[in-house]
Parts: C-alpha cells; structure tokens; sequence
C-alpha cells in the first residue's frame, strides 16, 4: 500500500511526475531522504478541494479582504485541523488505527523503575508498552536542530571552522534529554514521558486515559532511594550578554566588537560603566526588580497527529499542525535517518494541517518528535496521539517562567543613563528555544529608549519544570514589563511625569539598540506619545478617576510603551504565484497560518500587481525552496558571488514575519510574475513591442493601456495567451517561484526574464511552465546581500506599540476589572486592517490573562501533576474585556489607533502579532499603582496578591 | 437495551453498555463528524457545543458534548455543526463571522455557530428590547473561549444579526 495520492494543486492534481518534482531531499546519516508535503486529503468543503479558496463571490477587489480565505471551512466545522483526522481520512492509509498514549515522570528525585498496570481493567489494557529502552538512541534522543536563534551565525562560523557537524551544534550532550525516560533512570524533567502504552482500538486507549487520570502513582513505580536528576540547574547555551558603553566618544558594543574579543573585553567596560555611575553622585537608580510565573499558551486545540510508518515503501507518513514544519522534518529525519533507526525511513510525507491557534506554542514543539515515536512500535499500523487537555498542560511548551532584577538610572534632567538587567530564564525540561527568548529579552530590556549604558545579562537555565519555549512576544513581554514599570516608579520617585520622562529619552531612527545595532528604521514613537497624551482617557485621568472615587470605587490609569523586534536575525521566505489557464491565481508560501490571518494576508498581497487577489493558497510548503535552485552550502566561502547560495532557506513560522517578510516575498514574486509574464503577453496581444509597465493599469479585473490605444485585456485572455505559447520557441511562464532573503535589508539581484532583465528584491527565481512540470531556475546576476556582520545587530526591524489601561480594583476581594484600552500602533502598511485590529484585540485578552489571571504554580503543584485545566488555569472570557471599540466615557472600550502609513514605510507592513500584547501587563500594573498606590511586580497579579498588598 | 436519540435527524442506535460514552467522541468515532471541537473535555471552554432537543426543551439547549454521556440521550434529539449549515450557503450567523474576521484559528467557532444560532432562533421566537441585547449576548456567548480574538468581533458579528432578526420580527436562518 502506497500513501501516493493526487495533491490538490493550482487547477486539479498534481500528476505523479509533478508530486515527485516537489520532493526536496534531507541529507541523513543513513542516505538520503525524500521530503513531500502534502496537501489536506478529500473534499475538505463543498466548493472545493482547497480547503484556503476564496468561496465565489468573496474573492473582493486587488488587495482587499472580504473574509478569511479560510474562514468558510471553519465556520461550518469542516475538517482542517490536525485533530479532526483519523487514519480512514488518508488516502492509501490502512483504515484501522491505534493509538497512542503517554504517561508522564512525577518526580526528578527518584528513579522510574517502570509500570504496574495490574490496576488496569481488561477493558484497558494496552496492546503494547514501549519503555525508554526498547529503542535505539537516535530514536530516544534524536539531534535536533535548531533554526530560529539570535546567535546562530556565529556558531555556524565556528562548525564551518571545526567541520563539526551543523546538526545538534548547539546542543551539549549532558543536555540531550530522552524522549522517554529509561527504567532505571531518573526522570530529568516534569512533563518527560516515562512510557507510551499503545492501543489497538480508542475505546481501550480512552478506558485506560479514565481509570488513570488523577491516579498516576497507582500506575507508576519509583525508588525509594532518592537520586536526584543530574545537570539541575545547567545552563542552555547560549547566555547573552549585551554591555554598550557610548559616552565622551568612546563606543563599545556587543554590535561593533570583534566578535572574537567582545566577550574579554566586557569585564573593563562595565568597570568603565560603574566608574561613569560613581563620578555622578546626582544621578538617581530606581531598582527593578520583577519576576514572571510560566503560563500555558493554552492553544484551543490540543495538540494531535497521525503516523503511520509504510514499510513497503520506507515512508514515514505524518499528519500535524505545526509552526514550524521546515525543523519538524529535519528533525524527524536526524531521527529516523541515523545508523541504528529501527526502520528504514526514506521518504517523510507530511500533511500540514491548519493549526488551532499556536502563539508559538507549536514552534518545535516536542510533540512532533512524540508522535513520530509511536511509528516503529505500531506493528504497521497507523498511531494516532491526541493529547486531551491535562496531558496539553502537562507536557505542552510554556512561556518562561522569569526572574528580573536590575537597575534604571537617569540623571536629574530625566535622561536615561543606563539600563541594568539580568534575566533569568526558567527553561525546565528540554532547551528548546529558550536561551533565543531569553536574548531576545535582553534586547528588549532598553525597551523604547536611547540609552547611552547598557548592561544586560540574560540566560535560561534547565530545570526541572515543563520545558519553556517560544511564546508571543518571545522574551519580549518580560523585558518591557520590568523596563515600563522601573520607569513609573522612577517617575513617580522624582515627581516627574511619566509621559515626560518618556518623551525624553526616546529612541529614534538614529538610535542604537542595547546590543549596539542601529535602529534605522522609522518608529514614530513622539507622535504616539503626543496621540495617547491627548487622548481623553489619559487626558481626563484624574477626572475619571475622581469620577469613580465619587462612587467608591478605586480607578486608575497606566501607560506602557514597547518596540518589539520581529524576525530574526536573518530570515529566508519562499512563495510561488501561479496562474491558471482560466486566468485565476494561487500562491504557496511556506508561512504557517496559526490563525493570524497570514494565508488570507498574502492571498490578497498579489492584487497590486496582479490586478486580481488569489482565490486559493496553500500554506507550510516550504519544500518549495528546493526547487528555487538554491542552496545554503557555500564551500567556498563565496556568499552572494555564489550565484545559487542564499544565507537561510526557510525557517520557523511566527505570526510576526507575516506583515513585512512573507508579504515581501508573495508581492515581489507577483512582480517577476506580472513583468515576466503578463507583460510580455499584453505585447504580443497589443502588439506593441515597447510596452512598460509604466503604460498599463488594472482597472476593473482588466488590464487596460492607459493611453486608450488598446482594448482592455482580461485576465483569461493573458492566461490563454501564456498557456499557448508554452509549446512555441518563446514560452511564457504560467508562475513564478522566488526566494527573499532579509536582514538588516533585502538581497536583491537581477534576473533575465521572458519580459526583459528585471532587478528584484529577491535572492532567487524560477519560472513555471507547463502543469506539472518542475519550475526552472533563473540564473541571479549582479547580486547584492546583506553582509555577514549585521547579524550582530540581532535584529533590524521595529513594531512600536503604546498600551493605556483604565481599570478599577475591588478593594474588597481584590478583582481587578479592565475599564478602558487605549492602543496605539504603528503597523506600517496595513494590508487587511480587520486582521491587525484583530490581533490587538487578542493580544489585549491575552495580554491581560498574562498579567492578571493565568495562574499556573510550577512543579508538582502546578500541571505537571495532571490536575491541570481550565477549572484552575482561568482565561479572560467576554465579560473580562471590554468590547466597544471607540473610547467614550461611561462605555467599557478597547480603541486601537494606528499610525497612518507615511512615505517612510516604504510600502512596507511591520509585524505586529507580538507587539501589541508588549505593553499591557506593564500598563496594567502601572495602573494599579496609580488605582492603590501599591506597585505589583509579580506576574499574574491574582487578587489574593491585590488583597495582599493593600494590607502590605 | 439500547438507546435511541437521533443526530442531525438521522436515527441512532446504541447498547446501554455505551451509556457512560462521551457524546463527543461518538460524533467522531462512530459518525465522523468531527466540526464539534474538543477544547478542554471537562465542560469549560465549550468549543464542544452542540445543541440537544428533549422534553422538557423541545425547543433545544446548548449542551457541552464532552461531558455529556449517551445514557442521557434517550429520546433526544441531537444537532451539531454539520447539522445546522445549510446544504448550500451559510447561516446568517456563520456569514456574519466571516464577513465581521470574528474568529482566528476557527477552531472556537463551531462552538460560537451553535450557541449564537440558538440563541438567535430563541430571539426570533421571544424578542428582548434592544438595551437589553448585549446583556442577552452575553448570557448566549459569554462563556464560550476563545483564545485568539479577544470576542470583540464575535460580539459585534452576533449583535449585528440579532439586530436585524428583532427589526425583520424574527427570522434567523
Ligand atoms: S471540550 Fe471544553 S467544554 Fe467540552
Ligand atoms: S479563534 Fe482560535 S480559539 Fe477562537
């Protein structure tokens, strides 16, 4: 049995030949491996195969959004999600499942000595246990790799030079933790599984699931003994440390260091810093000191998949939503690929599913790595796992639980001098990626401010909590939480006030980061302040205020500011745009949409330059970068000169890379499309040789010459005209594939193309031909790419976003309820402004669970004891927010103003899924002092910790 | 003994051995109608909701199908997401959630559909004065979760739709 089947693609399948051309290959100990992504299996809705199509009707104009492009087969409960599948969904797939489950370690002090599921009906009983030692090492502690990282060109450098392999480079042995804990062992994390039981019918796996729930040590055995895990404690490299000294003409930087010295010379700047601090004896140093509980993304649906392993053709097939599909499959492959695998896996055919929700929650989420597991020991058979919501909070990726302590000091005129801080990152089981939050964190610990000083120190540490990994905001909800309070109380410290203390130290496009990177980008942050100043809410405070003291009842009002970074330090995207002979488009991109909107965003971003939106999109294909042409090995050391390298294929994906990178990357690929293509066809139509783009508009769905000569051209005529001239000597393409590759700026380089030499902000391009045909390369010439060194600025792009909270505290039991939001951000372009109010909308509502109500202790008091759910762990529900959308008195509002675009956008969105939740817990807090005088630092700000600080 | 209770007007048939079933999983492993999401399984988030008809409501209440054993389905009459959009079109409701961007990974909104649905045929049948919608709203919908919106959109989208349900004097599919 096969699992080939037709995969839905611009206009009907893909034929076999045309399957087997999307396959792009990983490299494994064991040979070579053939990686396919599949799209959704069946008539997902009743007006297409595609479960992202614009229903008829709904297409809207160029560039506009009329709905979600897939929103239609969500609103009728169509299958989309990952866990809406089982193995009689899967064309080719045997019909009958099992499936899996885990249980999980409930100690790091003593060793699992293994099952007694005696106490276990009949009814229950498993069809087979799979312990940590009935499997080989790279089964049981597969290498991981590990892409979306700060740091990640330095150690590249340093593999380059000690031929290491790039595999697991930044992953010290001592930490590659097991999957599943060996009997005999000490569990090394909460959360770590100690087993997985395998069933041969759900009704036995949900009966077993019954009778152990909440008796887990009826069912596991440890010591007696106490051995406590071993490497508690250790550091998950790498530790960032961002120490900036720019004064009286001397500079340092992390940015503008050798980077082979930075580190040594550290220790005599901050002696330098401590000197400058103790020659100003007037300076003022408000203390900080926060610190974070780790909180559950709380996704709505928990994480599922299928697997099956095909051992008639050595293929691991594989359905999940995930974030991040690229380092899934390459890990899966370090898995199954090494020498002592226990099958011989030579294909991996992963069907991506839309996730249900994910706030990076499922950016390398180890359930991958635990689904794929279950493959070998299925005698065959397809395994579904499918975490219910105790076993999601007890093993799912968290937000960091952080300690920050530090130092703001500013001179008596109010500006800041230096900003001090230490982050200290709980990682808990497996690194994961949180050393990258935690540097992220540091980066964001200057908040958004020019300061002169910097000394910023930020590390994860392995613990023996649920592993922490990426999160919205990604370190970034820490860092300004302990800058914009510090701020406050300085303010409040000195009498000054709190807008004023801002405008006075902002950062511009002339400013420096902490690490020493230059801003260089328009950030606006005066006119937000003068907008939020001037705006009643804040303006009428102490009216307010006075208003509801009137009534007993204490209110108070809170500003915060963020500059959240986005990206990466380096970020390759791909996308392909491709016309159908009917004249219709679609795009593929390797952007995940976990419910930001990404998929409809870039279906609509073509409308500009293709005069019509794409009526379907097929996200996470990120396998078409193998068939740009280009590669990131650079043997000799060429970089851009190397007309096939680029810097990063594909990586992660993150709601934040939407706006700017993947929007880039669809537009500029729909320009190579319309200039390589359409216009050449409008030539020879009009025949008028000498045509430009400069002469022609789309007006009304038709391509009109502006000068009036010529009769308007639809868009089924051009698509005639370019499916026939695929058989003459002068073919047009039908769609244009390109990669973009950007860092501090754009790679951009020429490409010969039927319509003439075009110069793209693109690193690669290939054209379409006929259907099913593999698309060709386009040789790049004359290329231009960011260098090297700017990867030291670790990030180049700014989504700025001010939070004002009204809010009232209930002095009797301490409930906290949001009156008013004000939020100002600046968006940049906005391409479908019902998904950025959106995202504020969210970002708020989670924003205020983070800051007031999410409630998770850690250890075996908190999730990992598998009591956890929403009974406990309390989410803002409708009642907690407030729902008008435009400020006036006596109403409960969230009012979003966004900076109008300005010429200095460049066209350009900014990514804002992580900014806009930045600023309400430190506006929140901040209101709460303003509400009792009481400054609450310790996230959530429970109502017992309200309650407590008022009798403080 | 078995029990009968129909889903979607379709008859069903189960042994009494069943009874202590979850409703939701029989919707996926024996029906695979898998539009009626599984959030939490303990009867908080309700992304489950289907809607049960059953004297003494023949009129139908939302119930949580992950804590809804068969055993109480004797005689009832059970509805979910596949069961309530139209064979050809959408609901006025599910058009106003798409055309208002009220939900972002979806997977909340099958939940959001069956409630707002009932709550909308319930409206048309028993009118509330118009300052009394958004108190109304929030008794149908203030209880579901949604993680990704922040509910602002799925309250303006219900809002617009009840809206006009009271002006037409009811009618709400
Ligand atoms: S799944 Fe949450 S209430 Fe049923
Ligand atoms: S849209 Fe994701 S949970 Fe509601």
């Amino acid at each position: 049995m096969s699992a080939s089947r037709t995969k839905p693609g611009l206009a009907g399948a893909i034929t076999a030949d045309g399957r087997l051309s999307r396959r792009s290959f990983i490299a494994s100990a064991s040979g070579l491996i053939a990686v396919t992504v599949l799209g959704l299996p069946r008539a997902a809705s009743a007006h297409s195969t595609q479960p992202m199509t614009f229903p008829p009707g709904a297409l809207g104009k160029p560039g506009t959004a009329t709905q979600r492009i897939d929103g239609l087969a969500k609103v009728r409960g169509d299958k989309v999600f990952a866990r809406d599948y089982a193995a009689r969904d899967m064309p080719g797939w045997p019909a009958a499942q099992w499936h899996a489950l885990y249980l999980y370690a409930l100690t790091t002090d003593h060793a699992f000595l293994g099952l007694d599921l005696s106490g276990l009906t009949k009814a229950a009983q498993p069809r087979r246990i799979v312990y940590g030692d009935d499997m080989s090492k790279s089964l049981r502690s597969p290498k991981l790799v590990r892409r979306r990282d700060l740091a990640i060109d330095e150690k590249l450098q340093q593999a380059g030079q000690t031929g290491k392999q790039r595999q697991g480079f930044d992953r010290p042995t001592g930490q590659e933790f097991d999957l599943i804990v060996q009997p005999g062992a000490t569990p090394n994390y909460l959360g770590q599984a100690v087993a997985l039981l395998l069933f041969d019918s759900a009704a036995a796996c949900r009966a077993a699931q019954r009778e152990m729930r909440f008796r887990d040590s009826d069912f596991q055995a440890y010591a007696a003994d106490v051995s406590r895990s071993e490497n508690m404690g250790e550091i998950f490299p790498p530790q960032t440390t961002y120490v900036k000294y720019d004064l009286n003409g001397q500079q340092f930087s992390y940015a503008s260091a050798d980077p082979e010295n930075y580190l040594a010379e550290v220790p005599g700047w901050q002696g330098r810093i401590a000197a400058e601090i103790a020659a100003h004896p007037d300076y003022i140093t408000q203390p900080i000191a926060c610190d974070m509980q780790a909180t559950d993304p709380m996704f709505l649906e928990p994480e599922a998949g299928l697997v099956w392993y095909d051992a008639e053709t050595a293929a691991l097939n594989i359905v999940l939503g995930t974030q991040s599909p690229d380092g899934d499959v390459r890990d899966l492959a370090g898995m199954f690929g090494s020498a002592d695998s226990p099958v011989k896996v030579e294909a991996i055919n992963l069907t991506p599913c839309s996730p249900g929700g994910g706030f990076g929650g499922r950016d390398s989420s180890p359930f991958t790595l635990m689904l794929a597991l279950a493959a070998p020991f299925a005698e065959g058979n397809p395994v579904r796992l499918a975490l219910d919501r105790f076993e999601q909070f007890r093993t799912g990726l968290k937000r960091h639980g952080t300690i920050v302590k530090g130092a703001l000091t500013a001179a008596p005129d109010m500006s800041l001098k230096l900003v001090e801080m230490n982050f200290a990152f709980d990682g808990g089981g497996r690194k994961n990626l949180s050393p990258y939050c935690a540097a992220l964190a540091a980066l964001c610990a200057g908040g958004a401010y020019q300061l002169p000083m910097a000394n910023i120190f930020a590390e994860a540490r392995h613990s023996q909590n649920i592993s922490g990994g990426s999160q919205r905001g990604f370190g970034g909800p820490q860092a300004y939480f302990a800058i914009e309070t510090a701020l406050d109380d300085l303010a409040a410290g000195q009498g000054w006030d709190p807008v004023a203390l801002r405008r006075a130290n902002l950062a511009t496009e002339t400013s420096t980061t902490v690490a020493g990177g230059p801003i260089a980008q328009e950030l606006r942050l005066a006119e937000m302040l003068d907008l939020a100043a001037a705006h009643p809410l804040w303006r009428d405070r102490a009216a307010i205020k006075a208003g509801f003291a009137a009534r007993g009842i204490s209110y108070g009002t809170g500003l915060a500011l963020s500059l959240q970074a986005y990206g990466t330090s380096g970020d390759g995207m791909v996308a392909a745009v491709r016309m159908a002979p009917d004249g219709s488009f679609s795009v593929q991109s390797d952007a995940v949409d976990m419910g930001n909107g990404s998929a409809t965003t870039l279906a609509v971003a073509i409308g500009e330059y293709l005069g019509t939106n794409a009526s379907s999109i097929e996200m996470a294909d990120y396998d078409l970068f193998g068939q740009t042409g280009l590669t990131t090995d650079d043997p000799e050391k060429q970089r851009w000169a190397n007309p096939r390298w680029t810097a990063k294929s594909t990586g992660s994906s993150s709601a934040c890379l939407t706006g700017l990178h993947q929007v880039h990357t669809v537009k500029e690929t729909a320009r190579a499309m319309f200039e390589g293509s359409i216009l050449p066809a409008a030539r020879r139509l009009w025949q008028l040789p000498d045509l430009v783009s400069s002469d022609v508009a789309w007006v009304g769905g038709l391509l009109v010459d502006i000068r009036g000569f010529m009769p308007p051209l639809s868009h089924r005529q051009l698509a005639q005209d370019i499916y026939a001239s695929l058989g003459t000597d002068t073919p047009l393409p039908t769609g244009a594939l390109g990669h973009a590759y950007f860092q501090s700026d754009w790679a951009e380089a020429d490409f010969d193309t039927a319509g003439g030499r075009l110069r793209l902000r693109l690193d690669g391009l290939a054209c379409y031909g006929a259907e099913g045909a593999a698309p060709k390369p386009i040789p790049r010439q004359n290329t231009i790419g960011p260098d090297a060194l700017t990867t030291r600025y670790s990030r180049y792009v700014w989504a700025p976003c001010l939070n004002v909270i009204g809010l009232t505290v209930d002095r009797a039991n301490g409930r906290v309820e949001l009156q008013n939001v004000l939020s100002v951000l600046n968006a940049g372009r906005i391409h479908v402004p019902e998904l950025v109010s959106g995202q504020s909308q969210g970002g708020i509502a989670m924003a205020l669970g983070y800051a007031l109500m999410e409630d998770m202790p850690e250890g075996m008091e908190g999730p990992a004891n598998g009591l956890w759910n929403l009974n406990r762990y309390h989410l803002p529900r409708m009642a907690d927010l407030p729902l008008a959308t435009s400020y006036a008195p006596d109403l409960r509002a969230q009012e979003l103003v966004v900076l109008k675009e300005t010429p200095g956008d460049g066209r350009a969105g900014r990514g804002i899924a992580e900014a806009v939740m930045c600023s309400v817990a430190p506006a929140i807090s901040n209101a709460l002092f303003d509400a009792v005088g009481r400054r609450y630092a310790s996230l959530p700000i429970t109502p017992q910790k309200i309650l407590q600080g008022l009798a403080s | 003994m078995s029990i009968r209770f129909t889903v979607n007007g379709q008859p069903q048939e189960v042994a009494d051995t069943r009874g202590t079933d979850r409703l939701i999983d029989y919707l996926h492993d024996d029906l695979n109608l898998t539009g009626t999401k599984f959030g939490c399984g303990i009867g908080v988030c309700r992304a489950c909701t289907v809607v049960m008809a059953k004297a003494p409501n023949p009129a139908g209440t939302q119930i949580v199908s992950c804590s809804t054993p068969l055993s109480l389905l004797a005689g009832a009459e059970i509805t979910t997401i596949e069961g309530v959009t139209p064979k050809e079109g959408l609901l006025p409701i599910q058009q106003a959630f798409l055309s208002h961007f009220a939900f972002q990974c979806g997977y909340c909104a099958p939940g959001f559909v069956m409630a707002a649905q009932l709550f909308l045929e319930g409206l048309a049948a028993r009118p509330v004065p118009v300052d009394q919608l958004d108190a109304a709203i929030a008794r149908a919908i203030g209880d579901h979760i949604c993680r990704c919106s922040g509910y602002v959109r799925y309250a303006q989208a219900l809002k617009e739709v009840a809206l006009s349900v009271l002006a037409q004097g009811g009618d709400a599919t």
